[in-house]
């Protein structure tokens, strides 16, 4: 399959009928996106910005008269909302009076806070005391959960990148797996571990130091952030320090820079890029935070997400279709400064890597310190990362106290026809992913082939084909369900779209953006001249694509195909919504098992399914990994 | 969805086939029209073998256990219809969303419908009818407890009913007798409740300080549960799972709760508490769509449930208690499930144009605080 330039068989393939397949995957790829994505979301959209009865059409002919500003500026000029900002929209006139109001009053709390106790407990307890308003509330427990997020992940990407040890590939590979993991087992395992009788507290109490309160506080939110999103910095990071090429510390080093100096003039702008990428990521994902804030804050940290979910369930259209407009404009400003940030990731090659220290072995002081330093963090990430789900794993056998195969037993008996049968949910969440990554890595490798080619809009164009991630899953689960699952009336039929081929569709929608994120700034590194020289020795675009390009950046596809497949097996609120009785997932089921009355009240059914869904995908990445590390196309 | 006229004409069957998942129908489709009477001679039309298509949620049905199961198999064994059990992600709003779109009910009757539920059945949709009246024809609906009736226009008809209580762990707290005791610093970061806009148990809470603190009075006594340090989580799982990690002491869930707890260790730690010796009745009520094509076996279905054997079926099996007044509860069951000396609830005409702004006030405060 290792193909060269300008091999003979090169030739062979008609330059038509490969063009013709590089444009047929992008109008493809765009008619999937215009179905399962851009109208469902705007059917949800239309309801903040038009007047009743106008729709797309009529719009579309008479904007002025069709557009109406009054739910937007409702919402904008609630102080519920936006807290002291209101008054920017309510009366924007007197907004230097309100803005300065609103700068005594926060002078007026932290000042006296800041006195008593250190910054960081000031910021997270008694800023929050100001009026922020809903959405000054979700920005500021995002930039919170965001910076948490940086300082948990940044160690594991160094130790991952910089040090050799056995297990390190498999460990890197499942740095995605919290990214699949369903919220409600979370909630369960930090309640488990953090808990007033959790195991953190009980391992306090038995050292002397008392229990500390630590649910249904911010911090705890926090926490539960970073458990989903320091893995990405992790990821990125540690992906960006293993393409420092090593010759520029090396000839950095012989020209007298010491190891400090080496590292923040050479090694570090080339990191500031993935790691400004990724922080942003995890403020676009926490500002869309929903089902943990509820599950271990409750309804006291609420945000905007909370309420956009409440909107829905009341049928209050207009508030859910204003809060979810404002919340993705937001979030597709970010993600255009994301993009922005990401073009500059260029210049560095994949030459030659650093070389790793071996993490088992230490010589001087200075490797022992190293050591014991990775050894403490080591400590951090089981309390954050493993202790949750051992606990998880722990409650579908009872947990300690009271051992039980009952959960087990449980699973077995529904094997043989029940409702939920869990072979079928595992069978279906493979089948789903599989068929989510088949469409959603050619959709990702070929927008990630057009927005490289450049042009003036083009980062706004990269902006629009990113939104699935910047649109929140309450108005994407919502759009569907409006859009597809009832159908729309074409002439006299009305078409609706319904099983599990629509599911794969949305999961690649979903999940084709960290596609096109992990390939687009790798091919945009690739140099032009290889890509010339093959096209003026007779391959046509798409050949040089297959031949030149994509063996260049297939450790970006491989990246993109995990995200892909994890998004594809963790996602829930739509699959529930499309796949309706009998196409049920991994998640699905485990929402079905927690619910389950003959159980009575008791997580264990539905943490023994959490266990199989962990143990399945947990094997699906370091198999992505293992195969895709190897194989070149 | 299948058996609504489906067309076979070839265009749209090449489009079905392609895609495996487009569902093309007419659009005018009289079974979706607002204006059918329910005309029970349309029951003519319907196919013999056609299952009967019940909406309803999770844990109703599925295994050896549930309610549902224990129906579908008592009623397969009588008739020759089968029982096909749905539940939509979104409950009823799935319904009425769909009313409101002309999307077509591929169901024929509903279970699992409260008052407040009807009450914005009615709201979302003041023109169109997603329910029919059934009520008179049935044999079996004079038994209903007339306490338990939600729907003045008798086209919801109760089959159970579940009392909100406390339950508390005796071993840490003394048992709380009214609400006010709740503010006290006895109780202080005691109590476990769940959130009024999302959680069934949690709306029926807020209802009860409705009922007892007074609609000018409500939001007053939760700002003392705030101070209080009450905890509002999203559900009743994570609120009883916390419940049961010891986080808490005092949750906010079912008088039915012995049921589960009743040996002698687990006793003293699931105490029901029936705040004012009351408790907030939450009946549930199954209604028949409009839209159905099979009207007359809805109809049978819905007397099947009231018969007396189906009723202390559903009652033990959904964990409840029955809404006739001739059933009759195993003595075991009757033991454990614990009823309030003075259930209270809010009748349909009370909630009607109140509950939404109530629970958005409510839930306002909250966040805000």
């Amino acid at each position: 399959m290792d193909k060269r330039v300008g091999a003979p068989d090169s030739e062979q393939l008609a330059p038509a009928p490969a063009r013709a397949l590089l444009l047929g995957t992008g109008l493809a790829t765009l008619l999937v996106l215009l179905v399962v994505f851009y109208y469902p979301v705007w059917t949800v959209f239309e309801n903040a910005v038009l007047r009743d009865g106008y729709g797309v059409f009529s719009a579309l002919t008479d904007p002025l008269a069709a557009v109406t500003p009054d739910v937007l500026l409702g919402v904008l000029s609630d102080p519920f909302f936006l807290g002291a900002a209101h008054t920017l929209f309510e009366a924007p006139l007197r907004v230097p009076g309100g803005a300065a109001a609103w700068a005594v009053e926060f002078l007026a709390t932290a000042r006296p806070a800041l006195a008593a106790r250190p910054p960081f407990v000031v910021l997270v307890h008694d800023a929050g005391t100001v009026d922020f308003g809903l959405f000054g509330f979700t920005a500021y427990q995002a930039v919170l959960s965001t910076v948490l997020s940086v300082l948990l992940g940044l160690p594991g990407a160094w130790v991952l990148a910089r040090f050799e040890f056995p297990g390190r590939r498999t460990l890197k590979s499942l740095t995605i797996l919290p990214f699949v993991l369903p919220s409600i087992m979370v909630v369960a395992g930090f309640v488990a571990t953090f808990g007033q009788f959790g195991t953190v507290n009980n391992v306090l109490a038995w050292l002397g130091l008392g229990r500390v309160q630590m649910l249904y506080t911010l911090e705890i939110v926090l926490v539960a952030h970073a458990f989903y999103n320091a893995p990405l910095v992790t990821r990125m990071v540690g992906t960006a320090w293993e393409n420092v090429n090593a010759n520029a510390v090396e000839t950095a080093r012989s020209l007298g820079a010491g190891r400090l100096r080496s590292f923040t003039d050479v090694v570090l702008p080339q990191l500031v890029p993935a790691l400004a990428a990724s922080a942003l990521l995890t403020f676009v994902f926490t500002f869309m935070t929903f089902p943990i804030v509820l599950g271990l804050g409750g309804l006291r940290l609420a945000t905007v997400e909370v309420w956009l979910y409440a909107s829905v369930n009341q049928l209050d259209y207009e508030t859910a279709a204003a809060l979810g407009t404002l919340e993705t404009a937001f979030s597709l400003f970010f993600m255009y400064v994301y993009l922005r940030y990401e073009s500059r990731r260029a210049s560095s090659g994949t030459g030659k890597p650093l070389s790793r220290e071996r993490l088992l072995s230490a010589g001087s002081l200075r490797d022992w310190l190293t050591r014991g330093g990775v050894g403490a963090y080591g400590v951090v990430v089981l309390v954050v990362f493993v202790l949750p789900l051992a606990s998880m794993v722990l409650a579908s056998v009872g947990g300690l106290s009271d051992p039980t195969l009952e959960w087990w037993r449980m699973l077995v008996e529904r094997q043989a026809g029940s409702r939920t049968q869990p072979s079928v949910a595992v069978r279906n969440s493979l089948l789903f992913g599989l068929g989510a990554l088949a469409l959603a890595l050619p959709m990702g490798v070929v927008v990630a082939a057009f927005s490289t080619r450049g042009g003036r809009l083009r980062k706004l164009g990269d902006t629009v084909l990113m939104a699935p991630i910047a649109v929140s899953g309450v108005v994407v689960g919502f759009g569907l369900l409006q859009g597809l699952v009832f159908g729309v009336e074409i002439g006299p039929y009305r078409v609706s779209v319904v099983g599990p081929a629509v599911v794969v569709m949305a999961h690649a929608v979903a999940g084709y953006p960290f596609v096109v994120r992990n390939v687009a700034p790798m091919l945009e590194r690739i140099d032009s001249r290889l890509v010339e020289a093959a096209r003026s020795l007779g391959a046509n675009r798409a050949r040089a694509l297959w031949d030149i390009e994509l063996p260049l950046v297939w450790p970006g596809v491989v990246a993109g195909a995990a995200f892909a497949f994890a998004i594809s097996i963790g996602e829930f609120d739509s699959t529930v919504i499309l796949a309706g009785e009998n196409a049920y997932t991994m998640p699905v089921a485990l929402k079905r098992f927690l619910v389950d009355k003959t159980a009575g009240p008791s997580i264990g059914p539905a943490a023994a399914m959490g266990t199989v869904l962990l143990v399945v995908t947990a094997l699906s990445f370091v198999v992505i990994d293992y195969v895709g590390g190897r194989y070149r196309p | 969805m299948k058996r609504r006229t489906y067309l076979k004409s070839g265009g749209a069957a090449a489009i079905a086939g392609l895609a495996g998942c487009l569902n093309v129908t007419e659009s005018n489709d009289a079974t979706t029209a607002d204006d059918t009477t329910a005309d029970t001679t349309t029951g003519t039309t319907r196919e013999p073998d056609e299952p009967l298509t019940v909406a309803t949620y999770d844990s109703f049905f599925g295994d050896e256990g549930t309610a549902g199961h224990w129906l579908k198999r008592a009623w397969e064994a009588e008739h020759d219809t089968t029982i096909e059990f749905t539940a939509p992600a979104n409950g009823i709003n799935e319904f009425i969303s769909r009313k409101k779109q002309n999307a077509g009910i591929d169901a024929d009757l509903f279970v699992g419908l409260n008052t407040g539920e009807l009450v914005r059945v009615d709201e979302e949709l003041p023109d169109a009818r997603l329910f029919d009246t059934v009520a008179d024809d049935l044999s079996h609906a004079s038994r209903i407890k007339d306490s338990l009736q939600i729907d003045p226009r008798r086209r919801a008809l109760p089959y159970d009913t579940g009392y909100i209580s406390l339950v508390y762990d005796s071993t840490d707290i003394a048992e709380p007798q009214t609400f006010d005791d709740l503010t006290k610093p006895a109780y202080e970061g005691a109590l476990l409740a769940e959130n009024a806009q999302t959680s069934d148990p949690g709306r029926a809470f807020l209802l009860w300080t409705i009922h007892e603190m007074g609609e000018d009075g409500y939001l007053d006594y939760w700002q003392d549960l705030v101070a209080n340090d009450v905890r509002i989580l999203d559900d009743w799982q994570p609120a009883y799972n916390a419940y049961l990690n010891n986080e808490r002491p005092m949750v906010v869930s079912y008088s039915t709760d012995q049921v589960y707890y009743h040996d002698e260790g687990q006793l003293p730690h699931h105490q029901i508490g029936f705040l004012n010796d009351q408790g907030y009745a939450n009946p549930e009520a199954m209604a028949r769509f409009a839209d159905t094509n099979q009207p007359e076996t809805a109809a049978a279905f819905m007397d099947f449930v009231l018969t007396d054997e189906a009723q202390a079926n559903i009652a033990v099996n959904n964990v409840q208690f029955p809404a006739t007044t001739t059933a009759d509860l195993p003595d075991e069951y009757d033991q454990y499930a614990k009823e309030p000396p003075e259930p209270v609830t809010f009748t349909y005409e009370e909630l009607a144009g109140n509950l939404d702004g109530w629970i958005n006030e409510w839930a306002r405060q909250i966040a805000s605080s």
